[in-house]
């Protein structure tokens, strides 16, 4: 104490101040021993400041031997802590605590009184914590008082606390202020949240508050006091109902993982599919007893329908890659079989595979959209030189389909005719003819004439390349093809109905 | 190797006609005689029902756009055995399919014939 006095410099002496002072104090090391007492406390504790200094607190004031005393001495024991810790005074309202007097024979007699104390943090100049300061007030005659009068009408216990316990009881109100602005600010939070929020409470599962996420959710129906099967009738069937209930029953908390839910998401509006993620957590009651459900979680509709759409076109490409792996393996059985010589084998089946894959390029520029017939036509016969090649005809847009098997048709009249054809010799050309007939119902007229070419001798045997471009126009496009091999030159005639385009 | 299955007739529905082609030179190797091959499901059905006499059937599973599912209901009903034909796998079958002969594209002669020769109850006498 007179190092108080000595840094407040006030006139009065503060030590003899505190020791006349008829409220218990007692002024203890941040490490909580015993500094210093007044004679209020001496008294009140029926100790003495020889037993009682520089021992720690609570060797010297345990609570005595009751079976509560270990709570007793925590609940002090943390009040001072965190006074020290958050330098910042700490009330406790109401702390039972034993202490002991003098018994008949001498020995020590505990007895359970009531306390209100105040633990309050005394800095230096730097603000480090150097003594925690304890005031108490006795109370365990209004605990009493409040005992009896417990179920009492116009009892008013408050005439009877002093003015310590009013001002406490004011820290306490302030606690609970700032406790009521930290809930606010929580609540703000709550419903600020990205992710829907919602509590329900008993077992009909009765709506207490939601977030706005939620009123999107469910289309901003009223649902705040309502049982979740009278707010959300349409889920009935899909099992929400029925996980709420064992949430409820069991206490096990449930997560849903890209759950899918019909919901009604607009008045008299239709039943709309959304995916969930979410997770219903049991809140319990003081005694433990499950009372409602915090439900929170968000919606994934978009991640999931993303990553189906991804599955499909993966199935896709997966199918029309081996689909094509197929063809290949066609072309290469196929083309083995008319060719003896394998290099003879390699430039035939080479030149397929890249007819092939340059109609693939062309589709693709038009993202598989379709591909323009001029341009196939003078891919497959630019080789030959524009000179002897006659392109006749509109501009023919042809799906991905038909365009595959046209590139592929082409490239077999192209090399048929620098093998055998008009373009072996070097006078001949090739003129190509086409015209749309029937707007309605379009169907492509095309023919291919070969002439001023060497004579045409018709083959004894049909080769893979006639095969080819009979099967793939009757089969893949469901169209007509006449091959004739007049003297004069070979001539193709093709009726390819252009409405009907395959999926693939 | 191929007499097992000599003379069998074998229904192809199969819309690229190149695959078709490749699966005809496969079952005339080993002596079968293909029928079709079908390009759309309509005509796949038509020779499911008619022709007769038929042993077996390849089909592919995505036909043009649309399932074949009709077509092996069809030979299903008359005790056909069929083989899928699918670049799919076995997850590209739903499950009530699941469990049925399938090649998977590309697919090797001894693939189609070990599953023709299953699906049809022959041994390799």
């Amino acid at each position: 104490m007179r190092e108080l006095s000595k840094t407040g410099g006030l006139p009065v002496d503060l030590a003899s101040a505190f020791d006349a002072s008829p409220n218990p104090y007692v002024l203890v090391t941040p490490d909580l021993r015993i500094a210093g007492l007044n004679q209020a406390y001496l008294d009140v504790t029926s100790s003495t400041r020889e037993t009682t200094i520089g021992r720690p607190l609570f060797a010297a004031f345990d609570s005595g031997p009751g079976a509560e005393a270990p709570e007793n001495v925590r609940q002090v024991r943390a009040s001072l802590e965190k006074a020290r810790d958050t330098r910042q005074p700490d009330h406790l309202a109401v702390v039972k605590f034993a202490i002991s007097r003098p018994g008949p024979n001498g020995d020590a007699l505990f007895e359970d009184r009531f306390w209100s104390a105040t633990h309050t943090p005394i800095l230096d100049e730097a603000g480090e914590v150097v003594f925690l300061l304890q005031h108490t007030t006795d109370i365990t005659e209004l605990q009493r008082l409040r005992a009896m009068t417990a179920g009492m009408e116009g009892a008013n216990a408050v005439d009877l606390l002093g003015g310590a316990v009013l001002g406490r009881a004011q820290a306490v109100q302030e606690d609970n202020q700032r406790l009521q602005t930290e809930r606010n600010q929580l609540v703000e939070m709550f419903m600020q949240a990205p992710g829907f929020v919602t509590i329900l409470s008993g077992p009909q599962h009765v709506f207490q508050m939601h977030n706005p996420a939620y009123a999107q959710l469910i289309g901003h129906r009223v649902i705040a006091g309502k049982p979740i099967r009278e707010a959300l009738p349409e889920l009935t069937g899909q099992g929400f109902y029925e996980l709420l209930d064992t949430v409820y029953e069991t206490g096990e908390p449930h997560e849903g993982r890209a759950s899918r839910v019909q919901l009604q998401r607009s008045p008299e509006g239709p039943l709309e599919t959304v995916y969930l993620n979410f997770i219903y957590q049991p809140i319990r009651d003081a005694s433990g007893k499950v009372a409602g459900i915090f439900v929170q979680g968000h919606d994934v509709t978009d991640t999931i329908v993303a990553a189906e759409r991804q599955k499909l076109m993966i199935d896709e490409l997966n199918h029309r890659v081996k689909n094509t792996l197929a063809t290949v393996q066609s072309i290469a059985m196929q083309t083995a079989r008319s060719h003896a010589d394998p290099k003879t084998f390699a430039e035939g089946f080479q030149a397929r595979l890249l007819a092939l894959s340059h109609t693939h390029d062309l589709l693709t520029r038009s993202h598989w959209e379709g591909a323009d017939l001029r341009a196939i036509l003078q891919h497959e016969t630019e080789a030959h030189g524009p000179q002897r090649i006659s392109l006749n005809g509109q501009p023919v847009a042809l799906g991905a389909a038909a365009a595959l098997s046209l590139g592929m048709i082409l490239h077999e009249l192209a090399t048929n005719a620098a093998k055998y054809g008009a373009l072996s010799g070097p006078e001949g050309r090739v003129l190509i003819d086409w015209a749309v007939a029937d707007q309605t119902n379009p169907v492509m007229h095309l023919t291919w004439r070969e002439i001023d070419g060497p004579p045409v001798v018709e083959p004894t045997r049909r080769g893979f390349g006639s095969r080819l471009i009979e099967r793939n126009v009757r089969h893949d496009l469901a169209g007509e093809v006449k091959l004739e091999y007049a003297t004069s030159g070979f001539t193709a005639e093709f009726m390819v109905p252009l409405d009907r385009e395959k999926s693939e | 190797m191929t007499a097992p299955l000599s003379g069998r007739r074998v229904l192809i529905v199969e819309d690229e006609s190149l695959v078709a082609m490749l699966l005809e030179t496969i079952l005339e190797d080993m002596g079968c005689t293909p029928v079709g091959p079908a390009a759309n499901i309509d005509d796949g059905l038509r020779l499911a029902v008619e022709e007769t006499p038929l042993d077996a059937a390849l089909l592919d599973v995505n036909v043009a756009g649309r399932q074949v599912f009709p077509v092996a209901e069809a030979l299903k009903a008359r005790g056909v055995p069929f083989i899928f034909s699918t670049g799919y796998g076995e997850s590209g079958l739903p499950d009530v399919w699941r469990g049925q002969p399938t090649i998977q594209k590309p697919f090797t002669e001894a693939a189609v014939r070990d599953a023709l020769m299953a699906a049809m109850g022959v041994s390799r006498g």
